[in-house]
């Protein structure tokens, strides 16, 4: 992270070119940088900064916000929803690090030196290219109650309407979209690592799975990163499964923090303690982030 | 041996569903049967239920929207982005990597913090409903990554490029829009595909900030159309309007996986 984003070749061009013509470049410059620039501060930060003020108020949309401070956030505090709410969210988060990214892993793993590997990884690339309202359409039919799943099985099961299996149904949904993804970005990682030390062990009389845990895991570290923060991120937001298979319900048992958020707002019509979930999601995926990239860094 | 026995068990439980949207969205919509609904019909009516969809749920327009944001919106965001990264890497901007921090954080703003600002500010601004706003949104929000990664791209192309340009007396914009412009073709390309399916696939900017049929995005409408699904719209005809809208993800994703990849990995820094 810190090569990429430090400033370092920036300063270097800068020197190389000498600082005589800098000002008047750097005054020209500054339209080039402005409509990425307005648009981000108009469009992304002015609202991030409405937001968390309208978390300290009562606001229905219509009438102007009045403030009450902590209210909303206290009140979160005591909301059985919200507790719901986090319960379902730290499911999605430790699903999807065990799942999608898991089997992801063991597919490229399987699949990215063998002739061929392209096509045994197809039927998992598939499902990859739907969006969550298209996942929803092909698995409401086989998951509902009369659906394809009990029809064939001859079973019973209500899959999306006690909690918590609504939520595991849902994260192997999840599952079947996501792992293709991963095992994209893990095959990448495979084939990019160093030829040399992989041989050197496999001279050595390293194979299977020592050749695996002690050469070629400790090589993929940087882009496992990678895969398991974007999937942090990702499964902390979950919004589009859920509010299209079950929108949260019934009675809200299969809500995450970002549907709580939409229903608050939208549904309930309570712009100021909807701000406040959005707040929450908001330094929970901050606070995640940080403390991972810390642990990856270090 | 073993590993490709795995992987084809593995292909085969991922390919049961895909198997069942193909088949039961080719169905007569009179046919469907739960119980039955392994075996194929015999019958091609993909397009007839995709028909009764567009009818249905008037996704005709939506898909024109859709194609419409999915294109300009990426288009201009790369564009955009990459006029920043030249001034920053190029021409040198004072305070460069401030100004780049600025937009790239941009990036870290989770949508659910846009929501009400954007739908109440619409609302004020007659922006609530329109396909401008739409627009406008979508490259907002694909602009840090753009400006990400053209930043990073324009960092490896050697400075006497510019230098020798300048000699011959062109402009700092003929030459951002002859020069670098084509010259991060590939990298351009990557961050348009990937924005292009961000937009195609977006649901919550279509339910919070559009209302009727022309404007909504197609995934926002297909999510009402699922809800009618138990209201009496037939799977199959379910399946086809989601088969079909899916179809320009699905091709470019297979086409271009590997920019696709990368685009990803450079995005997640």
């Amino acid at each position: 992270m810190s090569a990429v984003l430090s400033d370092r070749s920036d300063r270097a061009a800068g020197r190389r070119a000498g600082s005589a013509r800098r000002p008047l470049l750097g005054r020209f410059a500054h339209g080039y940088v402005a409509p990425a620039a307005l648009l981000v501060a108009g469009l992304l930060y002015a609202p991030f900064l409405w937001t968390a003020y309208l978390s300290l108020t009562r606001y229905d949309g219509l009438e102007s916000p009045e403030w009450v401070g902590l209210r909303n956030f206290a009140r979160l505090l005591g909301d059985p929803a919200l507790l719901t709410s986090v319960r379902n969210t730290l499911i999605w988060v430790a699903g999807t690090m065990l799942l999608p990214v898991g089997v992801g892993l063991l597919v490229a793993v399987l699949s990215y030196d063998i002739r061929g590997g392209a096509w045994f990884r197809l039927p998992f690339m598939l499902p990859y290219a739907l969006s969550g309202a298209g996942l929803a359409v092909v698995w409401s039919p086989i998951l509902s109650h009369d659906g394809i799943a009990n029809r064939l099985l001859g079973v019973d099961t209500a899959f999306l309407q006690v909690a918590p299996h609504n939520t595991l149904a849902m994260l192997l949904v999840w599952t079947w979209q996501q792992v293709g993804v991963n095992t994209l970005l893990f095959v990448v990682g495979l084939q990019s690592i160093p030829k040399e030390p992989v041989e050197a062990a496999r001279i050595d009389g390293a194979s299977g799975w020592r050749l695996f845990r002690h050469v070629i895991w400790p090589l993929m570290a940087p882009l496992t990163a990678v895969v398991v923060g974007l999937a942090l991120v990702a499964s902390l937001k979950t919004f589009d499964i859920v509010w299209v298979m079950t929108q949260g319900g019934p009675g809200r048992n299969s809500e995450t923090l970002a549907v709580t958020m939409y229903r608050d707002t939208f549904v309930a019509s309570e712009y100021g303690y909807g701000s406040a979930v959005a707040v929450l999601l908001t330094v929970v995926t901050g606070l995640a982030s940080y403390l991972y990239l810390r642990r990856q860094v270090r | 041996m073993i590993r490709r026995a795995v992987l084809v068990l593995l292909g085969l439980v991922w390919l049961g569903p895909t198997y069942l949207l193909v088949v039961n969205a080719a169905r007569p919509a009179a046919d469907y049967d739960p119980a039955r609904a392994w075996a194929p019909s015999g019958e091609f009516a993909l397009f007839r239920n995709f028909a009764r969809a567009l009818e249905g749920a008037r996704l005709a327009d939506s898909l024109a929207s859709t194609a419409l944001y999915g294109v300009v919106s990426p288009l201009l965001a790369v564009v955009i982005g990459a006029l920043a990264g030249y001034a920053i890497v190029v021409l040198r901007l004072r305070h460069g990597f401030r100004w780049f921090l600025l937009i790239f954080g941009g990036t870290v703003v989770p949508s659910q913090m846009l929501l009400v600002p954007l739908f109440v500010g619409y609302s004020d601004a007659g922006l609530y409903d329109s396909r401008f706003g739409m627009v406008l949104v979508y490259t907002g929000i694909s602009v840090p990554l753009a400006a990400f990664v053209l930043r990073n791209f324009y960092t490896g192309v050697a400075f006497s490029i510019f230098e020798a340009a300048r000699m011959d007396g062109a402009s700092t914009f003929r030459i951002f829009w002859r020069i670098y412009l084509p010259l991060s073709l590939s990298a351009l390309a990557a961050v348009f595909i990937l924005e292009f399916t961000f937009v195609w696939n977006d649901l919550i900017f279509g339910l919070a900030l559009t209302r009727t049929e022309t404007v909504r995005p197609v995934m926002t409408a297909l999510a009402g159309l699922m809800t009618d699904v138990y209201a009496g719209t037939p799977v199959p005809v379910g399946l086809a309007a989601g088969l079909v809208v899916s179809l320009p993800t699905v091709v470019l994703f297979l086409a271009t996986q590997r920019l696709f990849a990368r685009g990803l990995s450079l995005g997640s820094v």
